[in-house]
C-alpha cells in the first residue's frame, strides 16, 4: 500500500506545480485557465437562476440530455452536408451544436411537463425518467454511428479541458482573437452577463413572486421556457471543457457558494465571478500536482470552497446562538433579583 | 446586448432568432428522414450475425451469458423493488445524486485492493453513497439552499472527485488495463462469479427487509409525523433504506452504470405507480418491470458487437414506462383519452334523446314518432346528421326506426333514460334558482352539464328539498318516474314514491 | 395617474358569469360583479369558497373557463398597469436574496419596461412607500430576517409603489400581530379616500364589518354583494357559512370525477 500510495500521489514539485504555468507553459495553461474561467462564469450566473427558481436539477436534466441532441445534430448534418473537412467546417460544426442543444433543451422541458402534467409521477420522477431515457439514447447513437459522430462517449462524462483544441485561432480584421473554442466561449458568456443585466428585472421577479409577474403583464412561463433554451445553450458550450456530469457543478457550485455568504443578488453574482475564477486557477495547480482530469480537478476545488463556506456559516451560527443564549441567561439571571417583589 | 466588436463573429449571427428557427425546422425535417439512414446502417450488422448472436443468447450455454442474465435480472429486482418507495416518497432524485456519489468510494475500493475486487469496492461505494446522503442532509439542515441544490452539489461534487481519482488510477501501471472505466456505462458481459454472488446477496437482503419491515416502511414512507408520533424510527428507516438503496445500485453498477443506474431506480418503480393503486402490487410490479428490463437490455446488448449494457437496460424500462403512461388502466393518458371520448359520445346521444322528449312534449306526446326532419330542424342540423344521430339511439336500443317514413320511435328504455334527463335538467334549474339564487338566464348552461352527471341519491336529495315541486323556473313540467311506462304525461305524482322517505 | 375622467366611467372591476375550474373541479360559478369605484370591498366566505381564486381569475393568474373580466373597461391585458396585487404571504420563498428596498421597487418593474432599471424617482417612491408602512428603518434588511407583520407591511409597501387604481389583496390580514391590523385598516382607508378601489380576501367575520365599506359573500357562487350594512345579515351569513349549499359542492366532485 505504501509504494502505491507514492506514486499514486507524486510529490509537490512547486516549480512545475505553481511556477512553470505562469511562465513557460503559460501559452498553452493561460487558454485553459481563461477557457475555464469563462465557462465557469456562464455556468454559474445562469445556474444562480435555476437556483433562485429551485429547479437545479433541470440543470442535471438538460446536461444529459444535450447529448443526444447533439449526437442527432451531428448525424444529420453528415448525412446532409457529407463529412467534408471544409473551410467552413468549424462554422457550421458551431451552429449544427447550437441547434442540436436548444432542441434538445427545450424537449427535455416539454417532456418533464408532460409526464408531471398528464400523470400522476410527480416532478423528479419525471425528470429522472427523462433525463436518463435521452441520456441513453444518446449513447447507443454514439456507440451505433461512431464514425458520423464527432464525439467519444468517455470524452461525454469528463470532457477534458486539457484537450481543448486551443490550436486554430480566430482571425478578424487582421488581429488574432485567440483560439476558437475560448472566443466561442467567451461570446457565450458574454451574452449570459449581457442578458442577465438587460433582463434582471423580468427574471428576478418571475423567479420570486410568480404571480405578480403575471399580475404585470411579464409573461413567467415564457421566461421559463427562454431560460431553459439559454441553458441548454451554455451547457453546450460547455460541454468539450467539462462534460455532461461536470457541468452540473459549474452549474451550482458557484451560486451554492455564494448564496451563503451574499444577501443580495447584485453581490451574489459578483462572488459568482469571484468563486469562478478562484476555483479556476487553484483547480489547474490541484491537477498539475496530482496528474489528473483539470476540469475535474477545478469542479473538486470549487467544492472545497464551498465547504469553507459551509464551515464558516455554521461556525458563526453556533457563535451566534452560543452568544444569544449567554446573553438571555445574563439578562434572565439578574431581573428577579434586582426586580421589585 | 451590443457588443460591436463580436457583431461580425459568424458564430454571433447564427444565434439571431429567425435563422435559429430556420436550423431548428431544418433539423426537424432532417429528423424525418434519418430513420432510413439509420436502417441502412444497421443493416451493416448483417442479419446472420444477430440471429446466431441471439441464438447463442438464448441458449444459455455460453457461461458469460448466463452471468450476465442472472445479474441484470437481479439487479432489475432489486432496484425496481427499492426504487419504489424513493417514487412514492418523492426522493427520486436522491437516488440520482446516490448513484453518481459512489464513484470516488468506487476509486477507493480499486486503490485499496489493487485489483477489480467486488468486495472492497462495494464495501468502498456504499460508504461514498452513505456519506452523499448524509452531507445532502447536512446541507438542507444548516443551510437556507434547498434541497434541489443539496443534490446537484453533491452528485456533482462527489462525481468530480470520482472522476479525479478514476484519471489519476489511470495513470498508474496497474489501472491502465483495470476496465475501471467501465463502471461508468457498464458492461454486462463483464460480469463475474463474484460480482454475482453480491447481486444475489444483495436482492435477497433487499427482498427479506421490504417482507420483515413492510408495514414500517409503508407507514415511514407515507406520512412520516404520522410514523413519529406513534413510536416508528423514521430517521432509523430512512437510512435503513438509504443503505439499501447503496447496496442496490453498487451491485447495478457493473452492468448499468453510474451515470444511469438511478433511471433502473426510477424507470421501473414509475411505471408501476401508473399501473396500480396499492403499494403492495405496486412492489410486485416494479420488481417484475425491473425483471424485465434488465433481461431485455442484457438481451439487445448481446446483439450488437460492443454496445453498452446500461443504455439499452434504460430504454428498455423507459418503452415500459411508456407503454404504462400511454395504455395503464386507469391513468393512461390513450385511456383517459379513449373513456373522454366514449363519454362525449354519450352525451351526445343522451342531448338527442332529450331532443326527442322535447319534441313529443312539444305537440303534447300526440303520435309516437318524432321524424328526422323535425330532429335536424329543432337541433339546426343536416338530415344526415340527424340520421346519423338516430341510427346511434338505435345501436344503444333506445330507439326504433320506421323505415318507410323516416320516424325515430323510443323504446320504454329510451323514454325512461329522456324523462330522467329532463327531469334531471329542470331540477336542478330549479335549485339554482330557488335556493341558490342564481338569474334564471344564468342556470341553463350549468344544467346542460350537469344532468348527465347527476346521481341517483343527488337527484333525490334535490326533490326533498324542492318540495317535490312540478314545473321548473321556466314554468315547464318536470317529468316523473312514474310517467315512464304510460303513453303519454300522465298527472304528475306529488306523493313521494315509495322508499324515497322524508 | 390623473386620468381624465370620461363622461360615463367604466368601473374598476367588472367580472361577467367568470368560471374558474382546477383539474375539471369548478371551484368559481358564474359569479357576476360590478365595483363601484373608491370602495374598500371585502370579500367573505368559507374555506374553498373560491376566494382567492377569483382574486387571482381576475389578475389573469389562474386560467378563466369562462366568462370575462373587464378592468377600466377594458381586459386585464391592457390594463395590468392600473392595478396592484398583494399574493398571500406564503406564495413566495422569503430566503430569497433581495433586501427590502429590492422587494418593494419590484412594485416599480410593471411600469418600467424592457431594459429600463428602477431610477432615483423609483427610489424615492418606494422610500416614501416604505415609510408610510412604518418599514423604513429596515430598507437595508434581508427579507428571511422579517417578522411575519413585517413581512406583510413590505408586501403593501410594494403594492403602494405600484401606484395602482385598484388594489387585490389576498389576506392582508392573516398571522400578523394587532398593531400592524390595525396599521394596514388605517392605511386602506386613507387609499380608498384618495379614490382607489380595493379589493381584500378576509376571512374574519367579527372584524369585516368594521373594515369593510362593501361585502362579497362567496361560496362557489356570489351569494350577496351590496354595503355591509345590508349585506351583513343572519340570514346571508347563513346562506353563505350554512350547509344549505353542500350539494353545490357534491356536484362539483360528481363533475370532476365524471364530468
Amino acid at each position: 500500500m505504501i509504494p502505491t500510495l507514492a506514486q499514486f500521489i507524486p510529490p509537490f514539485d512547486v516549480r512545475s506545480v505553481l511556477v512553470d504555468p505562469w511562465t513557460t507553459d503559460f501559452d498553452s495553461k493561460g487558454w485553459i485557465v481563461l477557457m475555464g474561467f469563462l465557462t465557469s462564469v456562464a455556468c454559474g450566473w445562469v445556474g444562480q437562476h435555476l437556483l433562485l427558481r429551485r429547479m437545479a436539477l433541470m440543470g442535471d436534466a438538460i446536461s444529459h440530455s444535450v447529448l443526444p441532441g447533439l449526437a442527432t445534430a451531428f448525424l444529420v448534418a453528415s448525412f446532409l452536408f457529407g463529412g467534408r473537412d471544409d473551410a467552413g467546417h468549424a462554422a457550421r460544426d458551431s451552429s449544427v451544436m447550437l441547434v442540436g442543444a436548444i432542441a434538445a433543451g427545450w424537449l427535455t422541458t416539454l417532456l418533464i411537463g408532460l409526464i408531471h402534467r398528464h400523470s400522476r409521477v410527480k416532478q423528479d420522477a419525471a425528470i429522472g425518467i427523462v433525463f436518463a431515457t435521452l441520456f441513453a439514447i444518446g449513447v447507443v447513437l454514439i456507440t451505433l454511428f461512431a464514425d458520423h459522430v464527432d464525439l467519444d462517449a468517455d470524452c461525454v462524462l469528463y470532457g477534458e479541458i486539457g484537450f481543448v483544441p486551443f490550436q486554430q485561432t480566430l482571425q478578424l480584421f487582421g488581429f488574432e482573437l485567440g483560439p476558437v473554442p475560448v472566443a466561442r466561449m467567451a461570446v457565450v458568456t458574454i451574452l449570459t452577463v449581457a442578458g442577465t443585466l438587460a433582463f434582471y428585472k423580468e427574471l428576478v421577479i418571475s423567479s420570486f413572486d410568480a404571480g405578480l409577474a403575471t399580475s404585470l403583464g411579464i409573461p413567467a412561463p415564457t421566461v421559463h421556457f427562454l431560460l431553459m433554451g439559454w441553458l441548454a445553450i451554455v451547457i453546450v458550450s460547455a460541454f468539450e471543457s467539462v462534460g455532461a456530469i461536470l457541468v452540473i457543478a459549474m452549474l451550482i457550485v458557484p451560486g451554492a457558494t455564494a448564496s451563503l455568504i451574499a444577501s443580495r443578488l447584485p453581490t451574489l453574482f459578483a462572488l459568482i465571478v469571484l468563486h469562478s475564477a478562484i476555483s479556476t486557477v487553484a483547480g489547474l495547480h490541484l491537477a498539475l500536482w496530482l496528474d489528473c482530469s483539470i476540469a475535474g480537478a477545478m469542479v473538486v476545488s470549487g467544492c472545497i470552497l464551498f465547504t469553507f463556506a459551509w464551515t464558516a456559516t455554521v461556525i458563526r451560527r453556533a457563535r451566534d446562538h452560543r452568544h444569544a443564549t449567554l446573553h438571555s441567561a445574563s439578562t434572565d439571571t439578574p431581573s428577579p433579583a434586582s426586580g421589585p417583589v | 446586448m451590443n457588443c460591436p466588436s463580436l457583431t461580425a463573429e459568424p458564430w454571433r449571427l447564427r444565434s439571431h432568432p429567425w435563422f435559429t428557427a430556420l436550423l431548428l425546422l431544418l433539423f426537424l425535417l432532417a429528423l424525418a428522414f434519418a430513420p432510413s439512414a439509420e436502417a441502412a446502417k444497421i443493416g451493416e450488422l448483417s442479419v446472420n450475425s444477430v440471429r446466431t448472436q441471439a441464438l447463442r443468447f438464448l441458449s444459455l450455454q455460453d457461461p458469460a451469458v448466463r452471468y450476465a442474465l442472472a445479474g441484470s435480472v437481479l439487479l432489475g429486482i432489486s432496484c425496481g423493488l427499492l426504487g419504489a418507495f424513493l417514487v412514492v416518497r418523492r426522493l427520486a432524485l436522491v437516488g440520482d445524486a446516490l448513484s453518481h456519489a459512489v464513484l470516488p468510494g468506487v476509486a477507493a475500493g480499486f486503490l485499496w485492493s489493487q485489483t477489480k475486487d467486488p468486495v472492497a469496492i462495494f464495501i468502498g461505494a456504499v460508504i461514498a453513497g452513505l456519506l452523499g446522503t448524509l452531507v445532502v442532509e447536512g446541507i438542507k439542515q444548516t443551510t437556507r439552499l434547498k434541497e434541489d441544490a443539496a443534490l446537484g452539489l453533491v452528485l456533482a461534487g462527489f462525481y468530480a472527485v470520482g472522476i479525479c481519482l478514476v484519471t489519476m488510477i489511470q495513470r498508474l501501471p496497474t489501472g491502465a488495463k483495470s476496465g475501471i472505466d467501465k463502471f461508468l456505462f457498464g458492461q454486462a458481459a463483464a460480469i463475474g462469479p463474484g460480482d454475482l454472488k453480491l447481486m444475489a446477496a444483495v436482492a435477497f437482503v433487499a427482498i427479506a427487509t421490504v417482507l420483515a419491515f413492510y408495514k414500517e416502511l409503508l407507514v415511514a414512507s407515507f406520512d412520516p409525523a404520522f410514523a413519529r408520533s406513534a413510536g416508528f424510527p423514521v430517521r432509523a428507516i430512512h437510512y435503513a433504506l438509504m443503505l439499501l438503496l447503496a447496496f442496490a445500485v453498487v451491485s447495478a453498477l457493473q452492468a448499468v452504470g453510474v451515470v444511469l443506474v438511478s433511471a433502473m431506480l426510477i424507470t421501473p418503480a414509475a411505471a408501476a405507480y401508473l399501473l396500480t393503486d396499492r403499494m403492495h402490487r405496486m412492489l410486485l410490479l416494479a420488481a417484475g418491470i425491473g425483471l424485465v428490463s434488465g433481461a431485455l437490455g442484457c438481451f439487445l446488448s448481446f446483439l450488437g458487437s460492443n454496445l453498452p449494457t446500461g443504455p439499452l437496460m434504460v430504454l428498455s424500462g423507459s418503452t415500459l414506462f411508456a407503454g404504462a403512461f400511454l395504455f395503464a388502466p386507469r391513468h393512461g393518458v390513450v385511456t383517459r383519452w379513449w373513456l373522454h371520448r366514449s363519454r362525449s359520445g354519450r352525451i351526445r346521444r343522451e342531448n338527442t334523446l332529450k331532443t326527442v322528449y322535447r319534441i313529443l312534449e312539444d305537440r303534447q306526446f300526440h303520435g309516437d314518432g318524432v321524424t328526422f326532419r323535425e330532429l335536424a330542424e329543432r337541433r339546426r342540423e343536416t338530415m344526415e346528421d340527424a340520421e346519423c344521430q338516430a341510427r346511434e339511439l338505435v345501436r344503444h336500443n333506445f330507439a326504433s326506426l320506421h323505415s318507410v317514413d323516416r320516424t325515430i320511435l323510443l323504446t320504454p328504455d329510451g323514454r325512461q333514460r329522456a324523462v330522467e334527463l329532463v327531469r334531471n335538467h329542470r331540477l336542478w334549474e330549479l335549485y339554482l334558482t330557488h335556493a341558490a339564487h342564481i338569474p334564471a338566464d344564468h342556470v341553463h348552461e350549468d344544467a346542460e352539464r350537469i344532468e348527465h352527471v347527476l346521481g341517483e341519491d343527488v337527484v333525490r336529495e334535490l326533490e326533498r328539498r324542492l318540495n317535490y315541486a312540478d314545473t321548473d323556473p321556466h314554468g315547464r313540467p318536470i317529468p316523473t318516474p312514474n310517467a315512464v311506462h304510460a303513453a303519454g304525461p300522465s298527472e304528475p305524482d306529488r306523493r313521494p314514491p315509495a322508499g324515497y322517505g322524508r | 395617474m390623473n386620468t381624465p375622467a370620461p363622461e360615463t366611467p367604466a368601473p374598476p372591476l367588472e367580472i361577467h358569469d367568470l368560471t374558474v375550474a382546477y383539474q375539471r373541479r369548478p371551484v368559481l360559478w358564474g359569479v357576476d360583479l360590478v365595483v363601484p369605484p373608491g370602495k374598500l370591498v371585502g370579500i367573505i366566505g368559507p374555506n374553498g369558497a373560491g376566494k382567492s381564486t377569483l382574486i387571482k381569475a381576475c389578475m389573469g393568474v389562474v386560467p378563466i373557463a369562462g366568462g370575462w373580466v373587464r378592468i377600466f373597461g377594458s381586459p386585464l391585458g391592457r390594463a395590468h398597469r392600473r392595478v396592484g396585487y398583494v399574493p398571500q404571504r406564503e406564495s413566495v420563498d422569503w430566503d430569497f436574496p433581495v433586501n427590502v428596498m429590492d422587494l418593494v421597487l419590484m412594485g416599480r418593474y410593471g411600469k418600467l419596461g424592457l431594459f429600463r432599471r428602477p431610477s432615483r424617482a423609483d427610489r424615492d417612491i418606494a422610500r416614501d412607500c416604505l415609510e408610510k408602512v412604518g418599514m423604513l428603518p429596515y430598507a437595508n434588511r434581508q427579507i428571511a430576517n422579517l417578522s411575519g407583520g413585517q413581512q406583510q407591511r413590505v408586501f403593501l409597501a410594494r403594492a403602494l409603489a405600484q401606484e395602482s387604481d385598484l388594489y387585490f389583496m389576498d389576506e392582508p390580514f392573516a398571522g400578523v400581530d394587532a398593531a400592524t391590523e390595525a396599521a394596514i385598516v388605517t392605511l386602506l382607508h386613507e387609499l380608498r379616500d384618495r379614490g382607489r378601489t380595493i379589493l381584500v380576501v378576509h376571512h374574519d367575520l367579527p372584524t369585516a364589518r368594521n373594515y369593510f365599506d362593501m361585502l362579497l359573500l362567496l361560496n362557489l357562487r356570489r351569494v350577496a354583494f351590496g354595503p355591509t350594512d345590508e349585506v351583513f345579515t343572519y340570514e346571508l351569513l347563513q346562506k353563505t357559512y350554512g350547509g344549505r349549499l353542500t350539494i353545490l359542492s357534491e356536484v362539483a366532485e360528481a363533475v370532476r370525477q365524471r364530468g
